[in-house]
Parts: structure tokens; sequence; C-alpha cells
């Protein structure tokens, strides 16, 4: 038995009956990261020595009879999440030295019930980008074809899983930065509400936007990764004071009576056949199992897109500006005066996604352009969250693609920011109105590559839509990448 | 967009560009321009009352002092000398 292919909640049974032990799991993925990672390129940092540290320790608690359900589990982490003492780089030149001297709350938490982090992942350049491709250490391949892309910006996360080259991972999601890679390597990827981890550690891209979630192999054990990050924080202004709660609750449900909306606009123009075909097979398969469908309207997302690009780009713009070279991250060695050594430091620091969202973001909120920009920005997103509104009150969940194609070859798009912009349709208006989603695989195409589909919930309705995406997981025919 | 929008929206930024880049930015930023402008087809209005409807900024902790990381950890990512950040001279 091969244990890195197991799911997480396999792992628990065997490594507290005493079957197998952590160290022997930690050793199964190291060995694997030595094999194939060489051609992934899914981690930037592998923290083989801490690793091994954390196996013992989490060795000492499952014989204690203390272990927490991720106790001994090896996992993950996006590289723009700050661990304490362990480089976080956000893929970026600017960061290549960064060593936090804090933990994110969502890392103390994961300490807190032992996991075994393996190490920190790739991702596009301070998480902006969908293929991992800006990023400037690890440009990260797709397990299911390695000429492809992962997606982005949680690339390396999404790859780690599908390659079984660790366990589970967290990510981080301002536009489908979780939900897209997720679709791209077959693999499960949760975006939660917002407010419902806490973003405090995490390196801030558009605060009103971003958060933390889990990627793993199916929706149970991104539950599990959920229930051990998910709470209120007093270290976050935006964290909500919700009660935490069981996010395997709803594990098994029964789809009879289940309403979800199909809105049309997701699956016609720019989306391709094949993609719109799987998600609409994928919902007769829930009218089979009882659910009733639901035809409705979001006229809204064709703005959906530069409302995004805009808010996110005049955030960035505004929370990059902290990167002066002087505190932290890369100082030039040119600059004869204060001015000069911050342009020099950032104009070598920062890759041209980067700098390009920069440049939008202060366009979006210079005098003259603000209100045409920015501020009908923020309408929209009062229309886009409205349009949600509506919906959901005539259903329980709305099931839409995640990407209008299939992974890509990494020579395409990447270098032509308006394709890639574009292509973030499925997923950016999740975050524009701060709602819960999951994407799972729901189909393969003619070349075996993976198509993803989302199931969206309402505010801090997780719970529901893991039991959907498990419903259908339950019934469907997964086939795993070549290398696993 | 023209070169010298790019070269003002620059020194916002605090980035420095090559002639050479600063042409292939203006390209670029006129294409990402053109998509943004789409939203100018759409009549709405931003109500800021109705607002943080979906961001919640209403969980501040208390204003209390407490305990700050220590001098030493907050240096270890600069250039620094006794105790403090090192900068060019900024004093004429």
């Amino acid at each position: 038995m091969d244990i890195t292919k197991l799911k997480i909640r396999d792992m628990r049974t065997l490594l507290d009956s005493g079957e197998i032990s952590v160290s022997e799991l930690t050793h199964s993925y190291i060995d694997r990261i030595k094999k194939y990672d060489g051609s992934v390129k899914s981690y930037i940092t592998v923290t083989e020595e801490h690793a091994l540290e954390s196996a013992e320790a989490a060795q000492k608690k499952i014989k204690a009879g203390n272990a927490s359900p991720l106790c001994g589990i090896p996992m993950a982490i996006k590289d723009n999440i700050c661990t304490d003492g362990i480089k976080t780089t956000c893929a970026s030149k600017m960061l290549e030295n960064f060593v936090p001297p804090y933990n994110a709350t969502v890392m103390e938490k994961l300490n807190e019930q032992n996991i075994v982090m393996l190490g920190k992942v790739s991702m596009d350049e301070f998480a902006m980008g969908g293929s991992t491709q800006t990023s400037a250490f690890a440009k990260t391949k797709n397990p299911y074809d390695l000429n492809r892309v992962p997606g982005g910006s949680s690339g390396g996360s999404a790859a780690s899983v599908s390659a079984s080259l660790c366990a589970g991972a967290l990510g981080s999601d301002t536009g489908g930065s979780i939900r897209q890679p997720a679709a791209f390597c077959g693999v499960t990827g949760l975006k939660p509400t917002y407010g419902r981890v806490s973003r405090y550690g995490l390196v801030a891209f558009a605060s009103s936007l971003d958060q933390i979630g889990p990627i793993a192999k199916d929706a149970h054990d991104c539950a599990l990764i959920l229930n051990a990050v998910a709470g209120y924080d007093r270290h976050d202004g935006t964290s909500s004071k919700n009660p935490a709660e069981d996010f395997t609750a709803k594990i098994g449900m029964d789809m009879k009576g289940v309403k979800i909306a199909v809105p049309k606009e997701f699956y016609g123009e720019g989306i391709d056949k094949e993609v719109a075909d799987a998600v609409l097979k994928a919902a007769e398969a829930y009218k089979q199992m009882g659910a009733e469908l639901i035809e409705c309207s979001m006229p809204s997302l064709k703005y959906a897109v530069p409302a995004y690009y805009l808010i996110s780009s005049a955030e960035a713009s505004s929370n990059l500006s902290r990167y002066d070279g002087i505190k932290y991250g890369h100082r030039s060695e040119i600059g004869e005066n204060f001015n000069e050594l911050i342009c020099n430091s950032r104009a070598e620091g920062f890759g041209s996604e980067v700098k390009r969202r920069i440049l939008l973001g202060n366009y979006a909120l210079s005098s003259g352009y603000y209100d045409a920009y920015y501020g009908k920005a923020l309408a929209l997103r009062q229309k886009i969250s409205a349009e949600y509104d509506s919906i959901f009150e005539k259903c329980d969940m709305i099931l839409t693609p995640t990407t209008p194609s299939v992974a890509y070859n990494a020579d395409e798009n990447v270098s032509d920011p308006v394709k890639m912009y574009k292509a973030d349709i499925c997923t950016v208006t999740v975050n524009i109105a701060s709602l819960p989603a999951i994407s799972t695989t729901c189909g393969y195409n003619k070349d075996d590559m993976p198509v993803g589909m989302s199931i969206i919930g309402k505010k801090f309705d997780e719970a529901s839509i893991i039991g959907a995406a498990d419903a259908f997981e339950k019934s469907f025919a997964y086939k795993a990448p070549e290398m696993v | 967009m023209d070169l010298e929008m790019v070269s003002y929206l620059s020194r916002l930024g605090k980035l420095s560009f090559t002639d050479e880049e600063l042409k292939k930015t203006a390209e670029e930023m006129t294409s990402i321009i053109e998509i943004m402008d789409t939203i100018k087809e759409i009549d709405v209005e931003y109500n800021a009352f109705a607002d943080n409807k979906n961001v919640y900024l209403n969980n501040l902790r208390e204003d209390a002092s407490e305990a700050s990381m220590p001098t030493e950890k907050i240096l270890q990512n600069a250039v620094n000398s006794k105790n403090c950040f090192v900068v060019p001279k900024v004093v004429e």
C-alpha cells in the first residue's frame, strides 16, 4: 500500500491504530518529493529537518492518546502564509530572503494540531496570476500533463496535493486562486466565506477579498482542514465572530429536495463547450440524486472581471507600498538618496505582473479617474452581491464551471495579461460577494485533463457545499495523474 | 495610455522603468484599460451607506497596550546598525 495516496481521514485511522508511524508517513512524502518534485516544481522550500522534528512530536501525542484530527498529517503551505523562522517568499525576488518573525494565525492553529509541515509551495508572485508561471522561483507544472500549467495563484498547493507530494495544503483565494488551480489539477479546493478564516499573517494582496482555505484530495479532507483553521481571531479586524462549527456535519447529506441554481451566463459565451457540458452533466447527476435544478440569471457577470481587477489592484497598490527595501525585502545596491533607493528596490524586486497591478491600482484611485473606475467598481460590487442575494432567495446553492477551459499549455496565455484576466470570469464574483465556494472535479476532457465545477453557498454555509461536493465525489470515477 | 500617464503612475507607485520597459508597459496598460472601460456601459451608483455589509470592520480589539515584538526580531530582515534601520542620508 502506498500511504501517500490515502485520504487524511484514512491516515488518521492508521496512525491512531499504530499500523503506520508519523515518521514513516513523513519519510514517504519526502521520498516522493525528492523523486517527483524536480519535474512538478511545486515546492519553493522543503523543510525536511523541521518535518522530521514535527513528526517526532506528533508521534508522542498519538502515543499519549492526545491526537487532534490533523496530528501527524504532512501538509504543504502556500508561500504567502507567514511561518516563524522559515522563509516566506511570496514567490517574489522582493521577499527572496524574508524570514517572518511570527506565525500566521492559521499556522498557530495547525501547529496546535501537530501537523507535519513539509514545506512552502509555489504560487504566482504575490498571488497575482492564474498560472504559477509568474513565480520567481518555481514555475509549477500540472501533474496531469507537465507541459500544462497547474493554474494559480495557489498552483503549488494544488499540484502538490494532486501529485501526492503532501496530504493536504493551504492556499489563498482573492479571485479564484484556490478553486481554479484545484480544478486544473483535479483536486478539491474550498474558498471559505470572507471572515471565516483569519488573514493575520497572510501577506496582503487585496484585503477585502483575500481568504485562506484548504486544498485536499476531496471535500471531506477539506472540511477537516477547515475545522482546524476557521474561527475568530482578535488579530484580524475583519475576522467573523460567527461560532466555529463542524464542517464535516453534512458529509453524507441527502441531496433530495436540495435546490441548486444554474445561472445561464456561466455556461454561455467564453466557456468551452467541453467544460459547460461536463458541469451540466454533473447538474443532471444531482437531479438523479433528488435535487431540484433552478434556472436563473446573473446579468452583471459581464462586468465582474473589470470590477474585480479595479478593486483588487487598487487595494494591492496600497498594500504593496510597504515594500520599500528598508524594513524588509529586497534592497537595491543602487540609490544615492531615499527616493532612489525605494524606486530601485521596487523596480528590481517586483516582477512585471505585480508592477502592472500597481499601475492599474494607482490609475483607478488617482484624481480624475476615481469615480469612473474605483467608485464604479464598488457600485458593481454591491450590484453583484444583490444579484446573488436574489438568486439565494430561490435556492440553497449555485452550480457553475470553475474555469472557462481545462489547464492550458505553459506557453499559451501567460504572456497576455488581458487573456489571463478574462479567464477569471467564473470565480471572481464569489470573492466580490464574500461567499464560500468549493471546486471539485466533475469530468475529464478528451485529453484526460480534469474539468472542475464550483458549488457556491450562502454566507457561512460551508457545511452544505462541502456536503454537496462530497455527495458528488462519492459516485464520481476519479482518475489520478499517471505519476500517482 | 500614453507614456506620460505611465510615468506619472510609476512615480506614484515608486517604480522605475527603462525607456523600453515604459513603452511596452504603456501598450499593455492600454489593452488592460480597454477591458476596464466596459464598466462605463452600465449605470450604477455606489451607496456608501449600504456598504460594509460584506466586509466586517467592526471586530476591532480593545485599544490597550500589550507587549510588542522584540527589536532584534523586527530588525532581522533589514540592514541595521545599533538597533536602528539604516537608510541613505535624508537631510542634506
